[in-house]
């Protein structure tokens, strides 16, 4: 016979329905208060912002290092991305296809970027690239920022072939199709949202990137938040508010793309934990 | 898709070359240099000059007791918000709104999201001019610049890596054991103690080492909110390349760090692999 629900059980589910609001205002907050100071015309941080300006995002995209800084990580970014793809992908294939001795162990190879310290990454990339001559360079940040957004395409990779049926990449190989035509034509077009929202991941978590690039860059070629780190040492201002602001609309735009591609939830549950396949 | 050892090996070949030199290859170079003489012979006077040092030893046990505060706050906001998302979001579409809140903080920058804790915080920030403003203080309080200040900062950006490892957990405990226990006559927080929260115990658990790995190796949240009053050890390390100029302290230091982070990732393995035998 089941007990019904008295006060205490009521309070109960009550207060984890609090709680639980007061965190997800935790969780917004930070983000909220930077976009809404981004917006004061008081020439220091005040809060509440006062006024309502587009001034300081004029001041950000009419200052030359501020528009270097967001091409320099665009590009980074981008490249990264794209490598991250030709090299995750093929793995996330072979990690989904076939067992092999040792499989499980590459890829936690693979995968541990994720987990290692990022600092020790950006100071290794550092002492590897000067002793080979291309330290403080694109090419130390690129390949830097490629080992680090690797884990994320082979991740959401491995999680969509798992989920797809094999029987119908069989059943093209079993009517003449080659390999690679399987590849493209049947199980391509079956993970592609899995492969976006991999991408994606890639292409985001090597834009906000900071400690290796920090260890990688010039103060004159830097990406946008070595910059910002650079610039919060002496200047806290709502120049720096609106640069933030306009990362955190882009991080939105990409919140919003994935959940597109593939849904949000199913993107983050496969994606920042370590649900294996 | 039925794949030849030819084809894995081709498929394989790229991601391994890349992998080797650019990802094997500096980690080999920097635990070299951390043995390195500057002769050129093998010594460990790096690591004895670290270990033996109590400055160094201090920055590490820092490090690691804000990691376990940090772990600690993670836990107590994450578990009520992973509980609530699993088994109180009736509708899919506020889910996916609290999933977007959880998301969004992890694709901005930490930078960000310490400038964010700045406004916060900050003598002239929200929370002193509230509290001055309702007449509660005269003067801004320090919030900034502590201990408090950085845990409150780590804990929110590993908040949501938290939740997401507890989610994943609830997500797949059987929800006829629940009922079970419920129809025997247990009241809704007598079965959550003894069914619900057991068998979400591996997630805790895993998601408490993850979080504390990443708070351990954490570098620009110590560095913008210790205003230089906390030492951690990644600020050490970043000081030995930019301001001491002792790169083989620096690397004797980041393998210590690597180390202590292998250890923790040893025991998250442990725990997902139990976890995997209690879903079984």
């Amino acid at each position: 016979m089941r007990v019904s629900l008295n006060l205490a059980d009521r309070l109960g589910r009550l207060s984890i329905a609090g709680i639980s609001c007061l965190v997800l205002v935790f969780l917004a907050l930070p983000l909220v208060v930077v976009v809404a100071i981004s917006f004061t015309q008081t020439a220091y941080l005040k809060f509440p912002p006062q006024g309502f300006t587009w001034h300081w995002y004029w001041k950000v995209v009419s200052d030359p290092t501020f528009v270097e800084a967001f091409v320099v990580s665009s590009q980074l970014a981008a490249a990264a991305t794209a490598t991250a793809l030709l090299l995750g992908m093929p793995a996330a294939l072979v990690f989904a296809r076939r067992n092999f001795r040792g499989a499980r162990a590459l890829s936690a190879v693979f995968l541990s970027p994720l987990v290692l310290p990022t600092i020790v990454l950006g100071v290794a990339i550092l002492q590897y690239a000067s002793a080979l001559g291309f330290a403080r360079s694109f090419w130390a940040l690129y390949v830097g920022h490629v080992v680090l957004v690797t884990p994320y395409v082979i991740r959401t990779s491995i999680a969509s072939l798992s989920g797809m049926d094999p029987a119908l990449e069989e059943a093209a190989q079993d009517l003449g199709a080659t390999r690679v035509q399987t590849f493209f034509l049947i199980t391509l077009p079956q993970i592609k949202p899995g492969v976006i929202a991999g991408a994606l991941f890639a292409f985001i978590n090597s834009w906000i990137n900071v400690e290796v690039s920090i260890f990688n860059s010039t103060a004159q070629f830097v990406t946008i938040p070595v910059k910002l780190f650079n610039y919060i040492q002496f200047n806290i201002d709502p120049t720096l508010a609106a640069v933030s602001a306009l990362t955190i609309y882009i991080a939105i735009l990409v919140v919003v793309a994935i959940d597109l591609a593939v849904g949000i939830e199913k993107a983050a549950v496969n994606t920042t934990t370590n649900a294996r396949s | 898709m039925r794949l030849t050892p030819v084809n894995t090996a081709v498929l394989l070949l790229g991601p391994i070359a890349f992998f080797v030199l650019f990802f094997a290859a500096p980690f080999a170079l920097l635990i070299g240099e951390s043995f390195a003489r500057p002769d050129g012979g093998i010594t460990l006077s790096n690591y004895v000059a670290v270990l033996t040092d109590g400055y160094y030893w201090k920055a590490l046990l820092n490090t690691l007791l804000i990691s376990f505060w940090v772990t600690v706050v993670c836990f107590v906001l994450g578990y009520p918000l992973a509980y609530f998302i699993v088994f109180h979001v009736p509708s899919a579409g506020v889910r996916r709104g609290i999933y977007v809140l959880l998301v969004t903080p992890l694709f901005t920058s930490n930078i960000v999201r310490a400038f964010g804790w700045i406004v916060i915080l900050g003598r002239r920030g929200m929370v002193n001019s509230s509290l001055i403003a309702i007449g509660l203080i005269e003067a801004p309080l320090d919030l900034l610049y502590s201990k408090t200040a950085i845990v409150i900062g780590l804990a929110y950006i590993l908040l949501p890596v938290m939740t997401l490892s507890v989610c994943s957990v609830l997500q797949t405990v059987d929800r006829s054991l629940i009922e079970a226990a419920r129809d025997l006559g247990a009241r809704p927080s007598r079965a959550f103690l003894a069914v619900t929260f057991p068998l979400s115990l591996p997630g805790v658990v895993a998601g408490s080492i993850i979080v504390f790995a990443l708070s351990v190796s954490a570098y620009v949240i110590p560095s913008i909110l210790s205003g230089g009053r906390e030492m951690v050890t990644p600020i050490l390390i970043f000081q030995q390349y930019t301001a001491t100029f002792r790169p083989d302290i620096g690397a004797a230091l980041s393998v210590v760090l690597l180390v202590v982070t292998l250890l923790l990732i040893g025991a998250y393995l442990f725990f997902l692999e139990r976890r995997l035998r209690v879903a079984v």
